[in-house]
């Protein structure tokens, strides 16, 4: 396997790797036709079926119609108004049925797609695997504890490819970002402040309301770990990979409704402090009222900033008044560096330009990790956002859901401890 | 955050939204509204997009039903906007931009839908409507332009919104360059795989002139779904879609500025379950020794086009009205008119630059009230 295949597989993406190739990865050009040498069907397309084609799930669907050599066969939902909307998505018609199992027993599919509600993530999961399919499963791999432990034990136990919807392990910046963090641009990074504000109450129009927890999912705990689970994991998933561990020690929170008493049993913010080894720490945050802030994380270390967005990335740097210096040219005529021109060293916020990180042209995350997730399984290799990253932001999200609820601090089983 | 507003005290026929008439980017369409009946309410909401503010009004029994529709409607917006804009690096048309110069790109079905109705026009318009100008608006300097106001164009005394500071009048080496970059013959579209190949290396797509009407229907579509009966989405008053009409009124009064005559009405068309678009020379431009460029490009010149002050076209969507409105302007009006001999379903206005001369097209109304002081000048057909 090509080093550029390998890296894809990787969630390294072109932006990251053109630091280092002369111009266009071979690799991920459709007109390098490498993949169907290792073809999963007879007839060279991968064909998907996708349990839960809902807002998420037709989103995955649009993305992986955009990957060579992949179809749409067979969707499920409850909700049978979906399958005219796949239809339309398609533009073609889609078998339909109403019960996964019906999915997972036919023989026309090569790999599923999860994307319903996260309590039945890995009951879905675990079943497509035994029956020898490949899973692209949306976060969170699993909604309690056991779950996300039973995934992990199917994974290894059938030894089946699993890919978990942290789309931005394989979105450029953040890769750019993490990794120029990891060569120490900003020192040390100890803090990773992650803000997920929205004005979006999360409420569906339900056109009868019978159907309210069907649309409304996310408001009850039944069914949903609130913003914690739904928003913070990738959070989480990104502070895993920035910390390089598996997963956070312990987790503290609290939350609330302030604005959206509608009857919803979770709340419409959330505030969490995640520990992580060596005393570095992660912050969340999440209301629904309120958008200045957006969706960013801020990676604090003690020598710079990093602001990363889903957009892009930018580097604040801190003055610091004794530098090595390379050679005296430096006197004459300075090299730039991050430090030395954006920076932040007073008590005032700082307000000035930074070093931006752009996002390519064309490139959606969700797009890179779909794509991935038919390379890995054209190849036969586990995706970088596979099963233990999963693990990690969905166990975190099973223990934390109740630190919240309950505003306690409460430790996170590991990973080879469970 | 959507922001809607209600109407709820006005008469009939009363104008509720004026145009701004020192902006001609918006100043193209005046609506004039129609009273509502005692069970629902006229409410208004303003969404910027695309470079512009998309406005609907809809009929609702409260504000809080208008929002949840304005909500839904401005989210499709954005989504179109975030799958067309080639101002967006994450957009599959920049994706599309960026890669199908070297190799296929495979595209969802619904981009590749809107790329087939696009090319599909180019044909029947010979041209005159081309997506591929992507590389000459660059080269004339229209790209990130935005509608800024420009300092050259506060020195010149023309300062309108429109103005763009970044405009150049390319070099004849520059356009010649240019030449092998534009031309919707060199774009390959797969339909059965769903791929896209551009033939010449260096072109760009352009989503001008299409991609506001192709919204726009979008978003009619999810009102439609969503129960919503009477409703009109404009995006930025150059395309507007007038679903099913105000209760109690044959349809949607919209009023056609008189581009020649600032303040004035050339025409009042009633719109329903139809659209009208129209394209003006000032809507972007700029002055260069005297002369104004306006970017709507003629494919075949490579060169801005002249001739034409304002074009409107009706159509049963507003992606058609969108392209016809560009493509007439291109043509412009003789050779529209024998065009549109062939087009009997589409109706157009189409004002000339000299001596406003207009020429109608089976348009649905008369042009009385129009500048009354220079009708002698205008031209019936």
């Amino acid at each position: 396997m090509s080093i550029n295949r390998r890296r894809l597989l990787q969630g390294l993406t072109l932006g990251a790797l053109s630091a280092k190739l002369p111009f266009a990865d071979p690799m991920y050009g459709e007109a390098q036709a490498a993949s169907a040498q290792r073809p999963v069907s007879a007839n060279d397309r991968i064909r998907v079926g996708v349990i839960g084609p809902g807002s998420r799930g037709q989103e995955l669907i649009r993305q992986f119609l955009k990957v060579p050599d992949v179809e749409i066969a067979t969707v499920c939902d409850v909700y049978p108004p979906r399958f005219a909307e796949v239809e339309e998505l398609v533009g073609k018609k889609v078998p339909g049925v109403t019960d996964y199992r019906e999915l997972i027993d036919r023989k026309d599919i090569d790999v599923i797609v999860i994307a319903t509600p996260p309590v039945f993530h890995a009951a879905y999961s675990i079943a497509a695997m035994e029956s020898g399919r490949p899973v692209y499963c949306e976060k969170t791999t699993g909604f309690t504890p056991e779950e996300n432990r039973s995934v992990v034990d199917a994974v290894e136990r059938t030894g089946q490819i699993y890919q978990v919807g942290h789309q931005n392990r394989y979105a450029s910046w953040f890769h750019e970002a993490i990794e120029r963090i990891w060569r120490g641009e900003i020192g040390e990074p100890t803090h990773l402040y992650g803000y997920y504000h929205r004005t979006d109450n999360w409420r569906r129009t339900v056109p009868d309301r019978r159907l309210e927890h069907l649309f409304n999912w996310r408001l009850y705990q039944e069914s949903s770990g609130g913003l914690f689970e739904e928003l913070g994991s990738h959070m989480i998933d990104v502070a895993n990979w920035l910390f390089k561990v598996d997963q956070p020690l312990a987790v503290m929170g609290t939350t609330s409704i302030v604005l959206d008493h509608d009857g919803r049993t979770v709340g419409d913010n959330v505030q969490a402090i995640l520990d992580y080894p060596r005393g570095r720490r992660m912050f969340f945050s999440s209301i629904t009222d309120n958008a200045f802030v957006g969706n960013s994380y801020w990676i604090y270390g003690n020598h710079g900033t990093v602001q990363i967005t889903d957009q892009d990335a930018t580097f604040y740097g801190q003055h610091r008044k004794t530098v090595t210096a390379a050679s005296h040219d430096n006197a004459v005529n300075p090299t730039l560096k991050v430090g030395a021109t954006y920076a932040t060293d007073t008590e005032m916020p700082y307000r000035g330009p930074g070093d931006r990180i752009h996002q390519r042209k064309g490139e959606i995350p969700t797009l890179t990790a779909c794509r991935s997730f038919i390379e890995c399984v054209r190849v036969k290799e586990q995706p970088f956002a596979g099963v233990t990253p999963g693990f990690g932001s969905g166990m975190t999200c099973a223990i934390g859901k109740t630190a919240v609820r309950e505003a306690r601090q409460i430790a996170i089983p590991q990973l080879h401890d469970v | 955050m959507v922001k809607t507003t209600a109407y709820s005290e006005h008469g009939p026929g009363r104008r509720i939204f004026d145009f701004d008439p020192g902006n001609p980017t918006i100043g193209m369409i005046a609506l004039a509204a129609a009273p509502p009946d005692a069970a629902t309410g006229l409410y208004s909401s303003i969404h910027p997009a695309m470079g512009t503010e998309y406005t609907l009004y809809l009929y609702a029994r409260s504000c809080e039903e208008a929002e949840a529709a304005a909500r839904l409607a401005f989210d499709e917006v954005d989504r179109i906007e975030d799958l067309l804009s080639h101002y967006r690096d994450g957009s599959e048309l920049s994706r599309i931009n960026n890669e199908a110069g070297s190799h296929e790109v495979t595209t969802d079905p619904e981009v590749f839908r809107f790329l087939e109705s696009a090319f599909a026009w180019s044909e029947r318009s010979h041209g005159a409507f081309d997506m591929t100008v992507g590389t000459l608006m660059k080269t004339w300097g229209f790209f990130n332009a935005r509608g800024a106001v420009a300092a050259g164009a506060v020195q010149s005394g023309a300062v309108q919104s429109g103005a763009v500071p970044s405009g150049v009048v390319p070099s004849d080496a520059a356009l010649r360059e240019v030449r092998c970059q534009v031309g919707w013959e060199k774009v390959q579209l797969d339909p059965q795989r769903r791929t896209v190949r551009f033939l010449s290396a260096g072109m760009e797509l352009d989503p001008g002139g299409i991609g506001k009407g192709y919204a726009v229907d979008r978003a009619v579509r999810v009102l439609s779904k969503a129960g919503v009966r009477a409703a009109l989405v404009s995006a930025g008053s150059s395309s507007v879609y007038a679903l099913g009409a105000p209760p109690g009124m044959p349809g949607w009064k919209i009023q056609i500025p008189d581009p020649g005559n600032e303040g004035a009405v050339i025409s009042e068309v009633l719109l329903r379950d139809t659209s009208l678009s129209t394209a003006n020379r000032s809507q972007k431009y700029f002055i260069e020794d005297g002369h104004l460029y306006g970017s709507i490009m003629d494919p075949r010149t490579l060169r801005p086009c002249e001739g034409v002050l304002q074009t409107c076209a009706i159509a049963a969507s507003a992606l058609d009205s969108d392209v016809l409105s560009n493509a007439l302007f291109v043509l412009g009006a003789e050779d529209s008119a024998c065009w549109l001999e062939e087009l009997p379903q589409f109706s157009a206005l189409i004002v000339s630059a000299t001596a406003l001369r207009h020429r109608a097209i089976r348009w649905p109304s008369s042009v009385a009230g129009m500048n009354r002081a220079k009708l002698s000048d205008y031209e019936e057909d």
